[in-house]
């Protein structure tokens, strides 16, 4: 083939591109608007967007370009498109905890009075812990919830009764029956294969997995105790202590029970290792739950069983550093003497606008969040593991029927959805951090040294310096005092 | 036959040609089984990849279209878009940067040229100057290096009788080669910020003129060479005939320079086409090219290998076909002159 | 600049004035005239212009603007951004501070690997410094330039020294020597050995340079995710031959040397048939005759080889290695498709590591980088293709 035929080919082949996108839709509302909504390549969250966008173009007229990057550039693409004036990106689908730092310069669109006159999306179904804190900054709401966020570990139903083993409570629970499963053939394949399947690459999302550990040992008092810093001089928790040490144990000695190169598996991989039945646990949002359903890819179809963020008999004293026992006072929330403290990581995947955008556009863009929000689409993609997106509206918790109806057998739907809700009224829940450049703390800095821990370059001391230090280092950068007093307003705490 | 012993003066022997023939033969398969593996996968279902590798369409397994509609149909738009521009970028591109290229390596080849230290030296304080005014004292851009030039310029024209050490052609030549040596990373944060005070991020233009000046150096470098050894007479006589150096070049020099033009656009465009990192630096969402959307796959995809083969599929199909092209011109020696000389 | 002759006013007038020209006609006919000699008087500083301003603005600006990014703090705010001057901070940083780790490397005592490699490199430039001072013919310049190229590869040489073996880490800087020096080396001698086979007398020449000249133009990014498919232990076509070694558990990506080691590979794949490509035609021009009135005499291969062929071709295998130590320093893509820079930071080249900083919005410290590698590239460059690039110019001369 010559170079003119393929350039020929490639033209013509453009020029019908062109045409089929030109195509009119009947005098609608966005007629001749586009709209560029970034996110990070998934196919979570991306797949969603795209499957539905050719929809809202036919009732709405507005072309939605999907643009994505990889999740550890999104943050950084998205903050300097829109302070610099670039403003290529007119809408995204990011993480709430990021709106402070998008929200404090001005750069996100308020959208309070566009949702409060929304009919479509049923404001009040949003589970109220999403509502207030995944959509709304300082009183105003500046996101509209796609995707619910709760960090959970799942078990293989199957294999605990086989070996005779509970659903881990606490983390040295998690550890036994990774070790009792490990090496055992869990899929019928005749192959050995693995105890516990924890994202755990550099540059991906794998550092809420040690949050998740941690927290348990962390926080005991409530929400309001705060997870990650002192709340009187926002001293790192995550630094030279018994209960850091402790976590950073137990995250590395996971890494015994699991695939060998489990420290270059993102999220993507490790839920397709569980749903293809070599793994006894992992340690994931609710994606595990509606990809286990998949009829055509999944090999556990109603053998997985979740369970509420294991706990811990035993928390940090913040004074002495020490890990002491829990009593009633100590871990007030405590259930039957394990102190839980269910992460919502990330906080749920939402789309929030750029207020530089144009007019027209901002409508349009609104309009395709609302529509993907809307309970007639959203509780059809939760149900979806393939979309991200997991439940957030009160409707997808209580009406079994959509669960059912997707494939999941009843025990598992009120399994699943109860480690969700048991996790969502928990007084003890842990909030991710949101205090400006928390994406500086917790993707470059504790990223980094928990990737090096787990490489072998740093021990666990080193580690616990390392992030301390790093922590510190940002803090003192910015301002203690202003990162302080935001701390303790995004929490909660006096 | 006797193994190891030429069977006439000249030739080989048969067991060293066996074991050339077989070298060569295990590295042609080393360079053609990654390029197979991506066809064979492209057409692979998830069940295919799952439960371990499988190699032969239609043999092992049959082969399945799913993946190539995902990425043109489902994915269309969002995959059509970093295409077109990949091929606007690269082909605008590589136009500019052979015309400049080959305008500059002319007149290298042909004319003298004396700059004087102390004019470069005056030009460098220039820019400097003109820097410092727009990000120190928040000088307007524009003012500021209108203003630079101007008084640049004039000084220049003022130093004329200050005597100072001149180079030559081959300095000249030396400076733009050694440009290659300059590691793309230290200028990418500049020409970003460069072009983001001037508000064109994210824009074709930006991606253009970046690219073109980077692959000036190559064409200058190729093209330098194949003039030198275009004779001159052609030219002498059109000269004395009156004819202006524009008309001389575009009309004499250039036909005659054909084959080695079309080589160094075919290199150049390739290049463009590859590049990664000023892309990764300088495009956000409208300008995003297609090595920018392959790359980005790196995430939470898991093996979802079939979907990456395609991308990398039509990403890499058009680089081969020119190569091929290309290889013809390699074959004639006609770009070694360069390492060789 | 020689000048073509410039026709003067008068001329023109008269040359008007013949064509019979109205006055106005002849004022045009003598600014167009006047125009395209003033063009043409200019030419040459026209033809050059376009190329020269570019690559002026594109790079002695940026070279100027990344040396004092490098000296100041970057923070985002409401408007844009400012830039904060903060002197050699972020330099201070890599070298001695917070980014050691990351730059440099963990410093830990000596093992004796790294004794070997300090030992052989020292050696080696001690020997040379010698050799150089005892030749009888150095220069003021000369000797500043070995100094200075020498003090940093001693440098070099004792930061690996002391950074290797053990539990140790190594920096992003060894880390870009590393898969410079390894990479070339096996890209140089697998090349060289491939043209020297296909410019034996064997058939089908024609085919091998096609198909060998194939990977040198594929999109890095692309190649580095197919070799991410080939090398998966489970997945990957080799995966039977993996786990009949016994290595269907070994993670190359977890252990920072193999990862390294599949950076290396990945290049080499690409980068082979350049070397190949040039080393086949210098192969192609050795002097035939000498060759053959050598066999002819019944001398070995080796002996032509040495003799005849290197000698002759010596030069354009330095150029060719100067190139390729040239585009080395550069790498990126492969080692953040294949490996993310992991295990940790073990693959990350120069450019992966000031990306990051970019990304994690630290620009300063990014320039700071992206400055350190171009002095010791370019230092190392100069100082290689003084050293050894000319000499063998001017022995073959």
């Amino acid at each position: 083939m010559s170079i003119r035929k393929f350039l020929t080919g490639l033209t013509a082949g453009a020029g019908i591109c062109a045409l089929a996108a030109l195509a009119p839709a009947a005098a609608a509302e966005f007629d001749g608007v586009t709209i560029n909504v970034m996110t990070f390549t998934g196919p979570q969250i991306a797949e969603p967007l795209q499957r539905r966008a050719p929809d809202f173009e036919k009732a709405t007229g507005a072309k939605v370009n999907v643009i994505t990057v990889p999740f550890s550039d999104l943050y950084q693409k998205l903050l300097t498109d829109w302070t610099t004036g670039t403003n290529s990106v007119d809408a995204a689908v990011f993480a709430p905890q990021w709106m402070v730092d998008y929200v404090t310069p001005g750069l996100l669109e308020d959208i309070s009075d566009r949702v409060a006159k929304d009919e479509a999306i049923k404001l009040d179904d949003i589970a109220p812990f999403f509502r207030e804190f995944s959509q709304k900054f300082n009183g105003k709401t500046y996101m509209l919830t796609l995707d619910g966020d709760f960090q959970m570990v799942y078990y293989r139903t199957d294999v605990a009764k086989d070996l005779g083993l509970n659903p881990p409570q606490t983390w040295d629970d998690y550890l036994a029956f990774a070790k009792a499963a490990h090496g055992k053939d869990l899929n019928g394949d005749g192959k050995a294969d693995f105890g516990s399947c924890i994202a755990k690459k550099r540059n991906a999302q794998s550092y809420w997995m040690i949050i998740s550990v941690a927290s348990a040992f962390l926080q005991s008092k409530g929400t309001s105790q705060g997870a990650f810093f002192k709340t009187e001089d926002l001293q790192p928790l995550y630094g030279q202590n018994e209960a850091f040490a402790e976590a950073l144990r137990i995250y590395s000695e996971t890494t015994k029970y699991g695939p060998p190169d489990e420290i270059n598996l993102d999220v993507g991989d490790t839920r397709n290792l569980f749903t293809s039945g070599q793994c006894a646990l992992s340690i994931d949002w609710g994606d595990i739950g509606t990809l286990a359903i998949d009829k055509e890819k999944s090999k556990v179809i109603d053998k997985v069983g979740a369970v509420v963020l294991p706990g811990s008999k035993r928390v940090l004293d913040r004074e002495t550093g020490k890990l002491v026992d829990c009593t009633p006072e100590i871990c007030p929330h405590a259930k039957d003497g394990i102190n839980h403290a269910p992460f919502a990581a990330f906080g749920g995947w939402s789309g929030g606008i750029n207020a530089k955008a144009d007019p027209k556009v901002k409508d349009a863009a609104y309009a395709f969040f609302s529509w993907m929000s809307q309970p007639e689409h959203s509780n059809e993609d939760v149900t979806i593991g393939i979309t991200g997106f997991n439940p957030y509206r009160l409707s997808q918790f209580q009406n079994l029927e959509l669960w059912t109806k997707a494939g999941m057998s009843e025990q598992a739907a009120k399994d699943y959805l109860g480690a969700i809700q048991e996790s969502l009224n928990s007084p003890n829940m842990v909030l991710d951090l949101r205090i400006p450049q928390n994406q500086r703390y917790e993707q470059v800095a504790l990223d980094t040294a928990i990737a090096r821990l787990l490489a072998g370059e740093l021990d666990i001391e080193g580690a616990m310096k390392d992030v301390a230090a790093s922590w510190n280092e940002i803090t003192d950068e910015l301002s203690r005092d202003e990162q302080l007093s935001a701390y303790k307003s995004t929490i909660g705490a006096q | 036959m006797k193994l190891f012993e030429p069977a006439k003066l000249g030739s080989m022997a048969p067991a060293s040609k066996l074991i050339i023939y077989g070298l060569l033969g295990l590295w042609t398969f080393i360079v053609l089984f990654p390029l197979y593996w991506l066809i064979v996968t492209s057409v692979k279902l998830p069940i295919h990849v799952a439960d371990g590798p499988v190699y032969l369409p239609f043999v092992d397994y049959t082969p399945s279209l799913h993946a190539w509609r995902y990425i043109f149909v489902d994915l269309g738009r969002d995959t059509f878009r970093p295409y077109l521009n990949s091929v606007i970028v690269a082909v605008l591109s590589s136009i500019l940067a052979v015309g400049a290229g080959s305008m500059a390596a002319y007149a290298l080849s042909r004319l003298e040229f004396r700059p004087r230290l102390i004019s470069i030296g005056l030009f460098i304080l220039g820019v400097a100057g003109t820097v410092v005014a727009v990000t120190l004292a928040g000088v307007n851009w524009r003012v500021a290096a209108a203003a630079g030039l101007a008084l640049t310029l004039i000084v220049i024209r003022a130093a004329r009788g200050v005597p100072s050490p001149e180079l030559g052609n081959s300095d000249i030549l030396f400076w733009m080669i050694s440009q290659r040596i300059l590691p793309p990373v230290v200028a990418a944060i500049p020409i970003y910020v460069m072009f983001q005070q001037v508000g064109m991020l994210d824009t074709h233009f930006a991606l253009i003129v970046t690219y073109t000046t980077v692959n000036l150096p190559i064409v200058v470098w190729l093209m330098y060479d194949f003039f030198s050894t275009v004779p001159k007479d052609l030219e002498e006589s059109a000269e004395l005939d009156g004819a202006s150096r524009f008309r001389v070049f575009f009309e004499i020099v250039l036909p005659l320079a054909k084959p080695g033009l079309v080589a160094t656009s075919l290199l150049v465009l390739i290049l463009a086409w590859n590049e990664y990192l000023l892309a990764l630096f300088l495009s956000t969402a409208n300008a995003q090219t297609i090595p920018i959307l392959v790359a980005a796959q790196n995430a939470t995809r898991g093996p979802q290998w079939w979907y990456m083969s395609v991308l990398i599929i039509i990403m890499i199909l058009p680089v081969i076909l020119l190569t091929l092209l290309l290889q013809r011109f390699i074959a004639k020696g006609l770009l070694l002159g360069a390492v060789k000389g | 600049m020689s000048e073509l002759p410039l026709r003067s006013e008068p001329a023109l007038t008269a040359e008007a004035d013949r064509a019979g020209a109205s006055s106005g006609e002849r004022i045009r006919h003598i600014t167009a005239v006047g125009i395209t000699e003033w063009l043409d008087r200019h030419s040459g500083r026209l033809f050059v212009l376009p190329a020269v301003l570019l690559i002026l603005s594109f790079s002695i600006f940026p070279l100027i603007i990344s040396a004092w990014l490098s000296l100041s703090r970057f923070k985002l705010v409401t408007t844009g951004f400012e830039l904060k001057y903060i002197g050699l901070a972020n330099f201070r940083k890599l070298l001695f501070g917070s980014q050691q780790f990351h730059f440099l490397g963990t410093f830990t005592e000596i093992s004796p690997f790294g004794g070997l490699i300090m030992l052989a490199g020292f050696g080696a430039i001690a020997w040379t410094l010698y050799r150089y001072l005892a030749s009888g013919s150095i220069s003021v310049l000369g000797l500043i330039g070995r100094l200075i190229a020498f003090s940093l590869l001693g440098g070099i040489v004792l930061m690996f020294g002391t950074t290797i073996g053990g539990k140790s880490q190594i920096g992003s800087l060894s880390t870009t020597i590393f898969y410079v020096t390894a990479g070339v080396a096996v890209q140089f001698l697998i090349g060289m050995g491939l043209a020297f086979l296909c410019s034996q007398k064997i058939a089908g020449r024609s085919f091998f340079r096609v198909v060998f000249f194939i990977p040198l133009m594929v999109t890095p990014v692309g190649i580095a995710y197919t070799f991410r498919m080939l090398a998966d232990m489970k997945f990957g076509p080799f995966a039977p031959l993996w786990s009949a070694m016994g290595l269907g558990q070994f993670a190359w990506a977890a252990n920072p040397w193999s990862a390294r080691w599949v950076v290396v590979i990945g290049d080499s794949w690409q980068w082979i048939p350049f070397v190949f490509i040039v080393m086949l035609a210098a192969f192609e021009s050795q002097p035939r005759d000498e060759v053959e009135a050598a066999e002819l005499d019944g001398a070995s291969p080796l002996q032509i080889f040495r003799d005849i062929t290197w000698p002759s071709v010596a030069p354009v295998a330095a150029t060719v290695v100067l190139i390729r130590v040239i585009e080395a320093f550069k790498m990126v893509d492969l080692p953040n498709v294949l490996t993310n820079g992991g295990p940790g930071i073990a693959s990350e080249s120069l450019t992966l590591h000031a990306f990051m900083e970019w990304r994690a919005l630290n620009l300063g410290g990014s320039a700071a980088i992206a400055y350190s590698l171009l002095f010791v590239s370019t230092i190392l460059c100069v100082a290689f293709f003084n050293l050894i690039v000319q000499p063998m110019r001017r022995e073959r001369a």
